[in-house]
């Protein structure tokens, strides 16, 4: 295997300021500082920490959804930190995002058809009326949605089927990586599986590189081949997914393994 | 009163809220019983009703046009009948609630202190200062550090936890006899989760209170109720023992509940087996049993039939609503115990499908 994404002393600092009527620059949040980490190819690096750990700023600084202040990301061998304009773009297509609240990442005034084939029109792809509908359709049909709701908004499906959406939205240009941020946190429980065996199905149909980011240690287990957990904008331990779960060497990583609720299972120690 | 009577009985609690798209039957007939110092678990997904029973034991959801019928005797007392000035006198006294968003829940422009006092002096005649000596004790017993100076601190002023704290400190203010708690903890981090749950266990030793506990979080209810009840759209499909709840559920929608969530003890080979479909309309609900649509083992007469809860066979205190026999269910659940999908369960059990008619 090699690194699809090399993340090299990556920083990100959001100035503060204090004062409301004269402003004056305060000190910075240091929401991500310092981070070091390879994507390998075809593989599936969980990141995990609490609220404000920066697991969700790394990943959008990989995205290049928010400019570095520091360090380089390095695609496909590139430095891609200070890309600008058409290179950006080019660059953009090989990864995707799905996001976490699928209530607010699909634009309620248009249809689903025309959701899923954005990317499609960005790029200036299958540019055909007929063409693109039936990409699109494919698409549909491969995330599990009934192709014949291309018209339909996305008022009329549920959380689950606006997070396949998402997927499908994600999947159009076939990107090399996958950058999924707390997926499933917003549905059901019963509908979180259908979301999280639909993830793992496409990533061995495809041979997706995913990044999966969650609070949550149990889904991060049963997704993820790496591990990486963070804590106020570091990664305090990156390891194999057994040898987290199994001898985890951080004070912090065992914290919180114990935090899990039913892991302190000593009154009971029956389910399963 | 003796210590055989429950604290709280809820007897065919049905509410229903008149909207434009029609009623919607939120809660459908529940029925269940709280003891003195036990917790109850109630688990179900988003619009299974488990929120609003709640709310309407408070008598909370008067206010929004709901249609109330059924029992809730407290302490042998009927709530559902009483007039808003008595019900004034039992919320936030001897029943309490914590609900799950601790920062809309708090007003934002008043000292948490100030937030405090209140509470105790809605119920307790006692000076100012008093009041305020009891709101430093109350946020030192929910282990808030230096709570002489944080009882004067504002709301923004505390971290998420905190604020959570401060919730089930001003609930306790009263020594209710009954706490409930409406997802106290989803909008936590797991570290600071883990705090707040034993926080609640250990108030719970030393106060003896009753506790009903609402979340989706099987994990959660595994850690501290004694019982558990499992909603679906508006109605108690299992209730059991926590014990007997998770190692010989009854219910296919248990079933699936445990089946559907990855665990850290699980094996990662074996896919999770969703449940499939979408919860119902509580408007339209499905005929029969409310679950055949997503239930891999239904069988055509379930359309029709309409199950009650009843107790399972051999086992008085475990009551389940479904209409596949007793033996059927328990071969059922040892197949999808030893990692099997439903369509497998089903070929192995050997369940005949009825010619439709």
């Amino acid at each position: 295997m090699s690194a699809l994404v090399e993340v090299r002393d990556l920083v990100k600092h959001f100035p503060t300021s204090r004062g409301i009527v004269l402003r004056r620059n305060g000190g910075a949040v240091r929401a991500v500082d310092g981070v070091s980490f390879d994507i390998e190819q075809g593989e599936t690096l969980g990141i995990v920490g609490e609220t404000g750990c920066g697991k969700s700023t790394t990943a959008r600084l990989v995205m290049r959804l928010l400019e570095a202040s520091g360090g380089e990301v390095r695609f496909e061998g590139h430095d891609i930190t200070r890309l600008k304009g058409g290179a950006l773009k080019t660059v953009r297509r090989e990864m995707q995002m799905i996001f976490q609240d699928p209530y607010s990442s699909l634009n309620p005034r248009k249809t689903i058809g025309s959701i899923i084939g954005e990317p499609f029109a960005i790029h200036g792809l299958n540019t055909g009326g007929g063409e693109r509908r039936k990409a699109v359709q494919e698409l549909m049909e491969t995330v599990g949605l009934n192709p014949e709701h291309y018209n339909r908004y996305p008022h009329e499906f549920s959380g689950g089927q606006r997070q396949r959406v998402g997927v499908a939205r994600a999947l159009a240009l076939k990107p090399k990586l996958l950058i999924a941020d707390e997926p499933v946190s917003a549905l059901d429980v019963s509908i979180q599986a259908q979301v999280l065996n639909l993830l793992r199905d496409l990533q061995s149909e495809f041979g997706l590189t995913v990044v999966f980011i969650s609070h949550d240690l149990s889904v991060i287990r049963y997704m993820c081949d790496r591990i990486a957990v963070m804590r106020t904008g570091k990664i305090v331990e990156l390891a194999s997914n057994e040898a987290l779960f199994r001898t985890p060497g951080d004070p912090y990583t065992r914290e919180l393994l114990a935090s899990v609720p039913g892991a302190r299972r000593d009154r009971r120690t029956i389910i399963q | 009163m003796s210590a055989a009577e429950p604290l709280l009985r809820v007897e065919d609690l049905r509410v229903d809220f008149p909207t434009e798209d029609g009623v919607v039957h939120a809660v459908d007939g529940i029925t269940y019983e709280i003891y003195h110092g036990r917790t109850l678990g109630i688990v179900g997904e988003s619009g299974s009703g488990k929120t609003v029973s709640s709310l309407t034991t408070l008598g909370l959801t008067r206010g929004q046009g709901a249609r109330v019928s059924g029992r809730i005797l407290f302490e042998g007392r009927d709530l559902v009948g009483l007039s808003e000035a008595e019900m004034r006198g039992i919320r936030g006294n001897d029943i309490a609630m914590v609900f799950q968003d601790p920062l809309s829940s708090l007003h934002p422009f008043f000292k948490v202190g100030a937030q405090l006092i209140e509470a105790v002096r809605a119920h307790q005649d006692v000076s100012k200062a008093k009041a305020r000596a009891r709101a430093v004790e109350l946020l030192g017993l929910v282990g808030i550090p230096d709570p002489s100076r944080r009882v004067d601190q504002f709301p923004h002023e505390f971290s998420g936890g905190m604020r959570q704290r401060a919730m089930i400190a001003m609930a306790l203010a009263n020594e209710p006899k009954l706490l409930i708690a409406d997802e106290p903890t989803t909008a936590l981090d797991v570290t600071v989760q883990a705090q707040i749950l034993a926080l609640m266990e250990q108030l719970q030793r030393e106060l003896g209170m009753a506790i009903v506990i609402i979340t989706h979080d099987l994990g959660v209810v595994a850690e501290l109720a004694d019982d558990i009840a499992v909603m679906y759209a508006g109605r108690i499909v299992e209730a059991a023992s926590a014990e007997l709840l998770f190692s010989q559920p009854q219910h296919p929608y248990t079933w699936g509940l445990l089946k559907s969530i990855p665990t850290l003890e699980g094996s990662r080979t074996e896919p999770l087996v969703p449940i499939s479909g979408a919860p119902p309309s509580l408007i339209n609900p499905p005929s029969g049993c409310h679950f055949h649509p997503r239930c891999p083992y239904a069988q055509p007469e379930h359309a029709r039939v309409d199950p009650r809860l009843e107790p399972v066979p051999g086992e008085p205190s475990h009551h389940v609503a479904c209409l596949l026999e007793a033996d059927v269910r328990r071969r059922l659940w040892a197949q999808l115990h030893a990692g099997r999908v439903p369509e497998e369960a089903l070929a192995a059990v050997g369940v005949e499908e009825e010619p439709p008619r």
